[in-house]
């Protein structure tokens, strides 16, 4: 069974325009978890028009990349909301009863969760 | 006894084909509504046994015939039920004619279709909130998501005579008779009565019906098991016939529980389930509910003491109140209430003239079909308890973990007594990643911070830290923490571990009520922390590649043990202390290497026990355990952290108010002499109860017991010497140990 | 027959009158209590109970009936002590069987916040005349052997506080025991009328606007769970109550094997089992403040999962029916009890999760204030005012689920 990592994040937390405005590099993962707040899986940081914005490095998220079969058994069981249809997409809701992330492309998918739940997520979905 | 089946047969159908009953009696409706084939299965009581294939090697057992199933012996943990969660457009239940259509219709209308047939094992439990429906079966249970409708079309279920006798092993409805004469049950000679429900049995020619009439049952015959009906036919005649079985029709009452329970959801019901319920005629003898044995003289009975409601007459009788949820009673319940209510006198009974003739059944609720507590939990968890970065290496160190401020937290390593005197002559580090820690930034913040906390923000300068209280708009402690300048635009504040889980939400949520122009980063899972604590602190950082020197209260970045990490100067032991904060991931790594560079330093590691014994000698208040909803800062003797002369800060007018209240008890430290009192403890004065000890323990190092406490004024002041656990404990300042904050500034 | 049916109360119901000394809105435990001291204490008989379903409809109806005087601080365990008391004579005293039997309450810790909340209960419980005792694990066992000392694995028992006089009783027959000895001295008990509206002159409320019309009275006291703050904006008087639903639920019934009241804070249940034999379980609050009656699935789910937790051996009962009440929350989880600031207008009110267990001293309290004009020492600190004065009932320790 596939092992959750510690996944290398960048978070930024800025205005939703200036985040709205942001030209992510291509090969990036650009997560908006919030109107005011990406998760970015890349190698080179983009500019944010602004000023204020916060951006660190943030080691505080485990995850797994799954086949879509996998994830599919892991959230008939652990999950009561419905996955939406579109391709790629990212969601949130519980999952095992703990807040996770979900980053879902045609074959496969990244699920999250925080460092801090990573122990008993895998226990309770069997990913340990 | 074993008994032999067929693939396909019910444990009813094994039974009676036996000749046995799975319960004492009763009319066996054979279709899962009505209570008197229950029986115990595996074990589980209450297990409708029409509804339960035969399986080999299965135990049915009756229940005592003078009390109910025992509870279960305490086994060990059993298998796990599995939940799988599925999501549709339709749920269809019930798959006879009207279900089929809906289902069909639904199809043809593009819709995803999920269908249920309790035929087919799958026992709908009920509908819930967000279109939920939830059923069992024998491998698991099912959480049905239904994003349209959900359709019920359960059909309706027979009513079932009420007659004295009617108890009896040998009463069947029409369907029973029929399933159970297809499956080769023997009834032996079978009168048939039409009692307002007209009885075909014409498809099981392997009856031998020797009388088919219409009319009531009188009675029921027998001592355990039927031998003869007597039917009173529409002329008033009664005729007693013999016979091993009786097949009475009394008409249908919808299968609606599923519909009542669901009033405001999208559920329809179809086909039968829609329809209006027969009302059988008035019973006047017999019983009405066999799970709570309630005869008709008993409804008499509460009706003239004044009970006149579907609602009250199930709470006097219990009527309804078992485990077929009223099915079989409520119709008869019904017919009764009615009857006596178009009879009743309504100036000698006002109570009710204000219901209609025909109550409502009573509410319906879940569950509607049965299932065990193990069966529910399905998919269920505890609250997820995190764990800090440092989790594995606590374990690893033998220490106990104890669920703290909603965190597992190394509660002692096994010797908190050297753990004590690490901290205070040498050095010892502790995990506080459990710290609340947020960065604001952005052009209001300043401003934001100061209408939100109570001490003067601008006066904070660059690279500096302040302890402050933070307070709920009605003025009382709600946590405490520290407030960090990283620039002019932005801030990192702290909260207890406690208040972590609520930082977030109570400073976005006044940003936002206060349009303040700020930016709002969460880091308490992202960021793990370490307090390096004691004498030998700064050393064992210099050892560790601390170049630069912090006066107390001040912070800056540092590379520690080659972990970029926030360095904080403060303390809360009383010691010289830093707290590392550093990448989550990191924290094992820079754990380690502090052990190892402190080991001849004599480091050790400090759980809970000895953090919270530190900090009581030093007089810290633990917001939460030394504090109450109703602490305001001059309760607990720090007025000193409020700047009253600011415009406005949260929670200031309700201080101000509240401090035009007169003063009735402080949060004040004790002495006394060994040992220590446990915490909660009463505090008494001349014989009265004065308040409680909040934190106690016994200090080492000052060979006394210290404490934290709530103290009521007595005639204006607070008394100076007390009882407390039956020994004389007096009243001082804090904090108890090293008064002058020399040690923590070193 | 079944032995638990009633058989002696007698209800007797009478048109209503346009004019009574005093209204009361709500027919549930506390209003008829109110009635019940009234007339029995007081002589006040010129009463009328006006409820808008039927009596003991609403949480006298709806709640785990557990009777107890383990609160955290002073005031509290003095007011439901003397609730105890009262309970435990009121069978003798009006001669009907409310089922009333004394169980014990066992309160688990599972950790050590737990244990300094279990220990500081029993101090203060103790210190004002109720009896509670710290125990060991060992001792849990003792009193209660089916429970399993590990929790699983998951949550320990790590010790408990044991309330001697934690006891239950069926509640609709402690409803109809007050509203019979209410009726049977003249009280009017009125169901299927609801209040609509107040009666007033200037700030006074001098009676009740209802669906059968206008009835004056001097003295009208709410007695209402739920829509409580809907009747007192009625009367001019805004209460700081939030409304949250609290669900429960039963199994089938089974021998009686299970004797004490079992409770952990920590795991959010209790359960005892009823004198019929079903196990009884209740759980926390709905976080989100809603008047709704409706069940959930997911606290029946996550109840059953923590109550086997403890109790491996619940993992085989078959569930029967679960329900719902609402709880009127207090902003410091104690009840409202007194005057309002509005002449002819009283109120009891904020029972939040304990309204069952208050309701004997709630209403002999209540019927002393209205016929004496003068607040009782053991509910003064129970007024609305507190929170204005800055006395609010902190109790930390016992903002629990029952």
């Amino acid at each position: 069974m596939p092992e959750l990592k510690s996944l290398p994040f960048t978070r930024i937390v800025a205005t939703p325009m200036a985040l709205d405005a942001t030209i992510w590099p291509a090969e990036a993962l650009a997560f908006r978890a919030a109107n005011d707040e990406v998760l970015l899986l890349a190698s080179s940081l983009p500019t944010i028009a602004d000023p204020h914005a916060i951006i660190l490095p943030d080691s505080g998220f485990v995850g797994v990349w799954l086949s879509a079969e996998a994830l599919q058994a892991i959230f008939e069981q652990h999950c009561e909301w419905a996955l939406p249809a579109t391709r790629p997409v990212f969601v949130q809701g519980a999952v095992a009863g703990i807040a996770a992330k979900l980053w879902l492309e045609a074959e496969r998918g990244l699920l999250i969760v925080p460092a801090a739940y990573g122990h008993d997520f895998a226990e309770r979905t069997g990913l340990a | 006894m074993p008994v032999a089946f067929e693939a396909g047969d019910s444990v009813l159908v094994t039974l009676q084909r036996a000749g046995l009953h799975p319960n004492h009696g009763g009319c066996l409706c054979a279709a899962g509504d009505c209570p008197h084939c229950l029986a115990t299965v595996n074990g589980v009581a209450y297990v409708r046994t029409c509804q339960t294939l035969a399986q080999p090697g299965m135990i049915v057992e009756s229940f005592p015939t003078d009390d109910y199933p025992h509870l279960p012996p305490n086994t060990q943990r059993g298998p796990t039920v599995s939940a799988r969660n599925l999501h549709c457009d339709v749920v269809v239940i019930g798959m006879g004619e009207a279900g089929q259509a809906a289902a069909a219709a639904a199809t043809a209308a593009g819709k995803s279709v999920i269908t249920l047939d309790d035929k087919a094992g799958q026992e709908v439990v009920g509908i819930y909130p967000e279109l939920m429906v939830v059923a069992r079966t024998d491998t698991g249970m099912l959480h049905i998501h239904a994003h349209d409708e959900v359709v019920v079309a359960t059909g309706a279920a027979e009513i079932q005579p009420v007659a004295p006798g009617n108890h009896l092993r040998g009463i069947v409805t029409p369907r029973a008779a029929t399933h159970l004469a297809a499956k080769g049950v023997a009834l032996g000679r079978v009168v048939v009565v039409e009692s307002g429900g007209a009885v075909n049995l014409s498809t099981s020619p392997a009856l031998n019906i020797v009388a088919h009439r219409k009319g009531q049952v009188l009675q029921f015959e027998g001592l355990d098991t039927l031998k003869a009906v007597v039917i009173q036919d529409d002329n008033g005649l009664s005729q007693r016939i013999e016979c091993d079985t009786a097949v009475v029709g009394l008409g249908f009452t919808p299968r609606d529980l599923l519909v009542r329970m669901a009033a405001g959801l999208k559920v329809r019901a179809v086909g039968d389930a829609a329809r209006e319920a027969d009302l059988p005629p008035c019973p006047n003898a017999g019983m009405v509910c066999s799970c709570s044995s309630v005869s008709a003289a008993d409804l008499q009975r509460v009706w003239d003491q004044g009970f006149h409601e579907m609602e009250l007459v199930k709470r006097a009788t219990l009527a309804g109140t078992g485990p077929c949820q009223g099915v079989v009673c409520v119709p008869h319940m019904r017919s009764f209430l009615a009857t006596r209510t178009a009879a009743a006198d309504p100036s000698a009974m006002p109570d009710i003239t204000r219901l209609s003739k025909v109550q409502a059944p009573f509410t319906a609720r879940p569950v509607v079909r049965q299932l065990t507590l193990g069966e529910v939990a399905a998919g269920a968890h505890h609250h997820a308890t995190p764990r800090t970065g440092l989790d594995a290496e606590h374990r690893r160190l033998g220490a106990v973990m104890d669920r703290i401020g909603g965190w597992w937290r190394p509660w002692h390593y096994g010797n908190p007594l050297a753990e004590y005197w690490a901290v205070r002559e040498a050095v010892s580090i502790g995990d506080v990643s459990t710290l609340g820690k947020m960065i604001v930034s952005g052009p209001d913040t300043l401003a934001f911070l100061e209408r939100l906390y109570p001490t003067k923000v601008s006066s904070i300068a660059a690279g500096r830290s302040r302890y402050v209280l933070i307070l709920d708009e009605r003025g009382y402690v709600m946590d405490d923490g520290l407030i960090c300048k990283d620039s002019d635009t932005r801030y990192t504040l702290t909260f207890t571990s406690g208040g972590s889980s609520h930082a977030e939400m109570w400073l976005r949520d006044w940003a936002e009520g206060w349009n303040m122009d700020v930016r709002i980063l969460n880091q308490t899972m992202s960021l793990g922390a370490i307090n390096v604590t004691g004498p030998l602190a700064t050393q064992l950082l210099q050892r560790a590649g601390l170049t630069q020197p912090y006066k107390f209260m001040q912070h800056g970045h540092a590379s520690i043990a080659n972990v970029p990490c926030r360095v904080y100067r403060l303390s809360f032991t009383g010691e010289v202390s830093y707290e590392l904060h550093h990448p989550v991931d990191q924290s094992a790594k820079l754990w380690r290497t502090l052990m190892t560079l402190g080991a001849d330093l004599g480091i050790r590691p400090h759980g809970l026990q000895t953090l919270l014994q530190l900090r009581l000698e030093k007089g810290h208040v633990i917001v939460g355990q030394d504090t109450d909803f109703d602490s305001t800062p001059r309760r607990i003797g720090m007025e000193w952290a409020l700047r009253m002369d600011k415009v406005d800060f949260l929670g200031k007018p309700a201080i101000e108010r509240t401090n035009k209240t007169v003063l009735d008890k402080q949060l004040v430290g004790f002495e006394m002499s060994a040992p220590a009192t446990f915490e909660g403890a009463n505090i008494m004065y001349e014989g009265e109860y004065v308040g409680y000890v909040t934190s106690s323990t016994h200090s080492p190092l000052l060979g006394k017991v210290v404490m934290l406490g709530w103290l009521k004024l007595v005639n204006g002041a607070l008394p100076s010497e007390v009882m407390i656990d039956g020994r004389l404990a007096r009243r001082v300042d804090v904090p108890f140990y090293d008064k002058e904050g020399g040690r923590a500034r070193a | 027959m079944n032995e638990f049916q009633e058989q002696k109360i007698n209800l007797t119901w009478r048109e209503p009158k346009r004019s009574y000394d005093v209204v009361i809105v709500g027919g549930g435990g506390h209003g008829l209590a109110a009635a019940y001291y009234l007339a029995t204490r007081h002589g006040i008989t010129n009463v009328a109970v006006l409820e808008r379903n039927y009596i003991g409809s609403g949480n006298s109806g709806r709640n785990t009936t557990i009777i107890r005087a383990n609160y955290g601080i002073p005031e509290s365990v003095k007011f439901y002590q003397r609730s105890v008391d009262l309970y435990q004579s009121l069978e003798a005293e009006t001669d009907r069987w409310i089922m009333h039997k004394q169980k014990g309450l066992i309160n688990i810790a599972h950790n050590e916040a737990g244990l300094r909340t279990e220990r500081a209960r029993a101090a203060v419980n103790v210190a004002f005349g109720s009896k509670t005792d710290f125990i060991t694990s060992a001792e849990v066992k003792k009193l209660c052997p089916q429970i399993d000392l590990s929790g699983g694995g998951e949550y320990p028992v790590l010790g408990a506080s044991y309330h001697h006089s934690g006891s239950t009783a069926r509640h609709d027959r402690v409803v109809w025991a007050y509203a019979e000895g209410a009726m049977r001295r003249g009280v009017d008990v009125h169901q299927r009328i609801s209040v609509t509206g107040m009666l007033k002159e200037g700030h006074k409320v001098t009676g009740v606007q209802t669906t059968a019309g206008p009835i004056s009275a001097k003295v009208v006291m709410s007695a209402v769970g739920g829509q409580v703050t809907q009747l007192a904006d009625m009367a001019g008087v805004r209460l700081p109550i939030r409304s949250h639903p609290l669900q429960a639920f039963v199994t089938n019934h089974y021998s009686l094997s299970f004797e004490p009241i079992l409770a952990s804070p920590a795991l959010l249940f209790y359960v005892s089992q009823t004198a019929r034999g079903e196990m009884l379980m209740g759980a926390e609050i709905d976080r989100q403040p809603s008047y709704s009656y409706g069940t959930g699935h997911h606290l029946l789910q996550t109840t059953s999962y923590r109550a086997i937790t403890l109790l491996p051996f619940l993992r085989d009962l078959r569930i029967l029916r679960q329900w719902t009440g609402v709880c009127d929350m207090s902003p410091d989880y104690s009840p409202i009890m007194g005057f309002t600031g509005v002449e002819g207008f009283v109120i009891t009110s904020g029972w939040g999760t304990w309204g069952f267990k208050g309701i004997p001293a709630s209403g002999e309290q209540m019927a002393e204030l209205i016929a004496t004009g003068k607040i009782p020492e053991l509910i003064a600190p129970f007024a609305l005012d507190r929170f204005a004065r800055d006395r609010t009932m902190a109790d930390r320790g016992s903002a629990g689920t029952h």
